[in-house]
């Protein structure tokens, strides 16, 4: 091959429609293959969520609890260990989706520049993007809820409540994690806000050993409303979709954030055709 | 190639400062069509601030660029995915580009000796590799003006001999090259040497026969 090859002349395009088509397909398929590439999230899954929930049950025992359902006023009497099973659950959801997507957003942002630079459509990249954390986050929360099985057996609209519980907190710290991914300067940083924000938020929800229990000042956090879902859903035989959508509203804050961010960071400046 | 003509490229007293340290203070540059240009300076003279600024990735405090055709822009640290192979870059930026082929993509690959690399990863490429990479995703749509920063870093004897046959293929089509180094060691290759120092830039005569090995 020489140099001369070079100079060929490309075949004519087919038109601006068929190479849109194309970007969306090549965009999601390597933003999944990004997401799904890092090795240290999967061993977390494979090996933290288990050992986690073991080690969370065994510490809060079985005792009564008190946990108040805010829909509806109600307080119930739960078992501390199912409760907190559920409590881990949504935990590692937190650190495992937070720390997958906010590394693979990090590890990408310069060559997503480029790509944009090069004439990637934003909004395709943003898209596919979004996707492919959105299948992610639901993958692994279905794995998640699967593993819990093998711990505690609720009623099967229960474990669907607690399935969609983790789904939605795992949406809303995959968003934060692309938040994070294009904001913070420092690795450090994104690790630190996600592992603390993610065991603050869910475990001040759990009445065990908590003095903020079924205060009002836990609507503010994330995972309020996946948690008021779940224990609503496995315990109180009850849908609350308007606490399920509340933790939809708070992932939906957070993509939106990270997207805004992100547009503009990889927005191109090219220069007026002179 | 010095012909006047309607430049391809041109910067206008463009500035540049990050907090109180002033690096471009005026630089002013015009390329022609076809025109091999480069642009020489010393570690942190702001060189690759000046490129870019031309590629249009950094914005200027004051003064402007005019660009006439398509753009290719190579920056000094291969910006890569460490998760893709190189078949799936060529791809990704083939898409970028809108090319309805990768036929361009496969002959670079070809001509810079990385094709059986298609399979692996960026993260496993040597250096040199992962440079040579970088450097077809800025070739890949066949611009009109291409900017390359530091561009041969790593390159082995071969493959430099290749990147000057590549630059004069784009050369005799009319395409401009400019070309950003702290080292130019064949001057006569050069259309056009400018040096930035002091935050502008002063165009010196070509010396030719100096050093000059032929590709």
């Amino acid at each position: 091959m020489s140099a001369a090859d070079l100079a060929r002349p490309a075949p004519p395009s087919p038109g601006p429609s068929h190479h849109v088509d194309r970007q969306f397909p090549t965009a999601w398929r390597f933003a999944v293959r990004n997401q799904t590439r890092n090795r240290l999230a999967g061993l977390l899954l494979v090996i933290f969520v288990p050992v986690w929930y073991l080690l969370m049950l065994a510490i809060a025992g079985h005792q009564s609890l008190a946990f108040r359902l805010y829909a509806t006023g109600q307080v119930l009497t739960v078992d501390a260990g199912r409760l907190t099973l559920i409590s881990a659950g949504l935990n590692s959801l937190t650190i495992i989706v937070g720390f997958a997507v906010f590394a693979a957003i990090r590890k990408t942002l310069a060559f997503d520049k480029r790509l944009v630079f090069a004439g990637y459509r934003q909004a395709t990249l943003i898209a596919a993007k979004t996707l492919a954390i959105a299948v992610l986050a639901t993958a692994v929360a279905c794995y998640t809820a699967g593993v819990l099985l093998a711990f505690w057996r609720p009623s099967p609209v229960g474990w669907l409540a607690i399935a969609a519980g983790f789904a939605v907190i795992a949406l809303s710290y995959g968003s934060l994690g692309l938040l994070l991914g294009v904001l913070v300067k420092n690795d450090l940083e994104g690790f630190f806000l996600i592992i603390m924000g993610g065991l603050m938020d869910t475990f001040l929800q759990n009445p065990l050993g908590n003095p903020l229990a079924n205060k009002p000042i836990l609507e503010w956090f994330p995972s309020f409303g996946p948690m008021q879902f779940a224990v609503g859903g496995s315990f109180g035989h009850q849908a609350l979709w308007g606490h399920l959508a509340l933790g939809l509203a708070w992932a939906a804050a957070f993509a939106a954030g990270g997207l805004i961010i992100f547009q503009v960071r990889t927005r191109s400046r090219r220069h007026p055709a002179g | 190639m010095t012909a006047a003509g309607a430049p391809v490229l041109e910067a206008r007293d463009v500035h540049k400062a990050y907090g109180r340290h002033q690096v471009l203070n005026g630089v002013a540059l015009t390329v022609q069509p076809g025109q091999l240009v480069a642009v020489v300076g010393e570690n942190g003279a702001g060189k690759s601030t000046l490129l870019k600024i031309l590629a249009g990735t950094m914005r200027a405090d004051r003064g402007e660029v005019r660009l006439a055709g398509t753009l290719g822009y190579c920056p000094q640290e291969p910006v890569v995915s460490e998760s893709l192979t190189v078949g799936q870059h060529l791809r990704y930026f083939a898409a970028a580009y809108r090319l309805p082929s990768l036929q361009r993509a496969n002959a670079l690959a070809d001509l810079f000796g990385y094709a059986e690399f298609r399979d692996v990863t960026a993260g496993a490429l040597s250096g040199g590799t992962r440079q040579k990479l970088n450097l077809t995703l800025a070739l890949l749509h066949d611009p009109d003006v291409l900017l390359l920063d530091e561009p041969y870093q790593g390159f082995d004897w071969e493959t430099y001999l290749r990147f000057w046959d590549a630059v004069s293929d784009l050369r005799t089509r009319g395409k401009a090259v400019v070309i950003i180094t702290h080292l130019v060691f064949e001057q006569d290759r050069f259309d056009m040497l400018a040096d930035l120092a002091d935050g502008r830039l002063i165009n010196r005569q070509p010396a030719h026969g100096e050093s000059h090995v032929s590709g």
